[in-house]
């Protein structure tokens, strides 16, 4: 039962949704459409069960002062803190003056913005290191990187002789060999998606159960 | 204009100031760094489960319930058989919505992409010759080399790049060249692809060097932030925090 | 020599970093500015938006956060200002959580510029998780999905969501796109199925992806990455940042940052080429001693 229940309710769920597509049925539709919603609270709840799973292994480390016992304090004072600005805030929690907008406007946009700029001066520090013509295939996807690096910006359309056709060659390659391995990848995600979906909904597939 | 506060004022140079903490990272792992992260961390994950509170909770469980809509109880009961999961000995429980939701994943998954990655994908790689040689002939370098060369490279590509991936017949005679030819489009694609990537991440970059130098701003919000100072500032206290705790490092 | 060139591919990745550090500051202390050409993907976009008939109502799907703001932003600010200049009616959502506190700030501040009323002429339907559901579910009943809006009120009460029951009773869906969910997720679930018009706008790292559903004629237009939301800001603001109207004071920021963009991706070419040069000349030598 504890392993039937939850395969059945697969597959009825699963066949429901497919058959959305198949039958525009406004009575199947509404059915559907509930179904949606329903996926979409659960999906909203499964978040709610990762923060208290967060709570749950950082507050006994705060509590026994285990290493780095410091950071995890700040973290969950700025967890703490910034929940209570958002439900006092209430609705109008993002009017500008807010205490949320305010911790969302002067901490979270700097962290969150400054993280991914990281990424820049890796990816320099990549392409110095690691990116080497060493065969064919590594040369010419070194080729591309560079035309489509000088082309997709103002100074290699300023180029002369070549800067008129720079960004020409740049859209060939994107509208003719990118569109061929995209859709050649597409095609066979999609092969994929369509076993790995049929394999959920009739069971054959289980490790979502914790199997 | 109207004049900054003073929380505005601070809430600026803070902002200044994480910046410059996570930038930290480049030099090495380090405290400040670590403050900040742990500081993204808590904030981020409050600010998720609150917009999600807003977004779903309220109006699409908690409201109707109170509006007396039964139906309503279902996803109720989903919702506590869920947090089940934390249970020891009743996570079992929590298989029922996991399935659920993972079942609905499934079944819209398989339907978009069968529809708009396989069917439409595929119609639109059958190219037009008669239509190509007609607006473009063979090769036109005005219409970024469209023509009928194009269309049927795009189509050998394709077929290349499938066969390539097609591991049940071995790859040798005729369907190593073919491989071949699939493996150099794809170099052309992922080249390609490695030069938006390079643009993406610089673009980030470029964002924070904005605020930096105080350009986000209206001229006349910049002058009273301050921000090229701010930021000079707060990267010589960054600094000389290294200074001393890199020293406190060796001596300890 | 050997040693010299084997010291330099080896260099402290700190020197790199350094460099990068200089490539993007230089060019914004001296100010230099290129022209650029729009391509054949934006102004599609561009036009297909300003054939929209004044009081039509777009449906806007805001899905960025503040990682991807450089890229996105302004084009989001651009296209607020043609949609309410052309005295478009605007329906916003999104499906990504830090979305909310970033967009309905700039949105209320640009629709108060144009003078465009809540609830009338825009509205912010507000936030839903759940992905490729949240979409499907936006394809097949808004106000289901969307029973009150950000503020609280009923969502069918809006004079702006009169008629409107799903994304196909909209003139267009606009996808403004930072990665998963997003444009990919519109595209697979609901613009075939409904045979919606959309267009988009994606980060630089997503547009490689995109472009086959441009050419597939899923997307009428497709703006990418920071060069995108530049040519948009060129063709919506064709003399440059507006003196006047309710434009006025619009930075364009990412037409200041693409004349950035030049120096960082010359950088890395410099240290592609100069990094292969060194190793083929230590290669060779090595093969010969």
């Amino acid at each position: 039962m504890k392993r039937t229940v939850p395969l059945v309710v697969t597959f009825l769920v699963g066949m429901f949704m497919i058959g959305e597509f198949f039958i525009p049925h406004h009575l199947y539709r509404v059915w559907t459409a509930e179904f949606l919603v329903w996926g979409l609270i659960l999906a909203a709840a499964a978040f709610v069960l990762g923060l208290i799973n967060l709570i749950q292994v950082n507050l006994p480390k705060v509590l026994r002062k285990e290493p780095d016992w410091g950071y995890k304090l700040i973290m969950l004072l700025a967890l703490a803190g910034t929940l209570v600005a958002g439900f006092a805030g209430g609705q109008d929690r993002q009017t500008p003056g807010t205490v949320y907008q305010w911790i969302f406007d002067y901490v979270f946009v700097p962290l969150n913005a400054t993280m991914f700029a990281l990424l820049a001066f890796y990816i320099a520090s990549a392409a110095f290191r690691a990116f080497r013509a060493r065969n064919l295939d590594a040369t010419v996807l070194l080729a591309a990187a560079i035309l489509v690096m000088l082309a997709r910006v103002p100074i290699g359309e300023s180029l002369p002789f070549i800067g008129d056709y720079l960004p020409r060659l740049m859209n060939w390659i994107m509208d003719v060999p990118n569109i061929a391995a995209r859709r050649a990848i597409f095609i066979g995600a999609a092969l994929g998606a369509v076993a790995t979906g049929l394999r959920v909904i009739l069971g054959l597939e289980r490790s979502h159960l914790g199997d | 204009m109207t004049a900054l506060t003073t929380i505005e004022l601070v809430g600026c140079w803070i902002s200044l100031a994480l910046t410059i903490c996570i930038l930290s990272f480049l030099y090495e792992d380090n405290p400040v760094y670590k403050l900040a992260e742990h500081l993204f961390l808590g904030v981020s994950i409050a600010i998720s489960v609150v917009e999600i509170y807003y977004g779903v909770m309220k109006p699409n469980l908690i409201e109707p319930l109170l509006g007396g809509e039964l139906l309503s109880l279902v996803p109720l009961v989903l919702v506590v058989m869920l947090f089940f999961k934390l249970h020891r000995k009743l996570s079992y429980l929590a298989r029922v919505p996991i399935a659920f939701i993972v079942a609905a994943y499934a079944g819209v998954k398989l339907t978009g992409e069968a529809n708009a990655n396989l069917m439409t994908q595929v119609a639109q790689s059958m190219p037009n010759l008669s239509q190509l040689w007609a607006d473009h002939g063979i090769w036109d370098w005005s219409a970024d080399g469209a023509g009928v060369f194009s269309g049927i490279a795009l189509v050998l590509g394709l077929s290349a790049c499938l066969l390539h991936f097609y591991f049940s017949a071995p790859h040798k005679k005729a369907m190593k060249y073919v491989s071949r030819f699939g493996i150099l489009t794809l170099m052309l694609s992922f080249g390609a692809s490695f030069g938006y990537t390079v643009m993406g991440r610089i673009s980030l970059a470029i964002g924070r060097a904005q605020e930096m130098m105080g350009l986000d701003k209206a001229p006349a919000v910049a002058e009273q932030v301050h921000p090229k100072t701010a930021t000079v500032l707060l990267t010589i206290a960054v600094i000389g925090f290294l200074v001393v705790w890199k020293k406190r490092q060796k001596t300890a | 020599m050997l040693d010299l060139l084997i010291k330099f591919q080896d260099m402290d990745r700190r020197w790199v970093f350094l460099g990068m550090g200089f490539a993007i500051l230089l060019p914004m202390l001296a100010n230099i500015t290129f022209g650029f050409e729009v391509d054949e993907r934006v102004q599609a976009l561009y036009d297909e938006v300003e054939a929209l008939p004044a009081g039509s109502t777009v449906l806007l799907s805001a899905d960025f956060d503040p990682a991807s703001r450089p890229e996105l932003d302004p084009f989001f600010r651009a296209h607020l200002h043609h949609l309410f200049r052309k005295d478009v009616k605007v329906v916003m959502v999104t499906l990504w959580e830090f979305a909310p506190p970033l967009i309905l700030p700039t949105t209320e501040e640009i629709a108060g510029k144009h003078g465009k009323e809540y609830g009338t002429d825009w509205a912010f339907l507000g936030y839903k998780p759940g992905k490729e559901l949240a979409i499907k579910a936006i394809g097949e009943n808004i106000p289901k999905t969307f029973p009150k809006d950000s503020r609280g009120n009923v969502t069918t009460a809006l004079p702006v969501m009169q008629g409107m029951k799903q994304a196909k009773d909209f003139a267009m869906l606009m996808s403004v796109s930072a990665g998963f969910p997003g444009t990919r997720e519109y595209v697979l679930q609901i613009q075939g199925q409904y045979n919606l018009k959309m267009g988009s706008s994606c980060t630089a790292v997503s547009a490689p992806d995109y472009i086959p559903f441009y050419k597939a004629g899923q997307l009428f237009g497709l703006a990418g990455g920071m060069p995108g939301s530049a040519q948009y800001e060129k063709l919506v603001f064709p003399d440059g940042p507006p003196t006047s109207g309710p434009a006025k004071g619009e930075r364009l920021l990412a037409t200041q940052a693409i004349n950035v963009l030049n120096l960082g991706h010359l950088f890395i070419i410099a240290l592609i080429v100069l990094g292969n040069i060194a190793f083929f000349i230590t290669r060779r030598i090595e093969d010969q001693g």
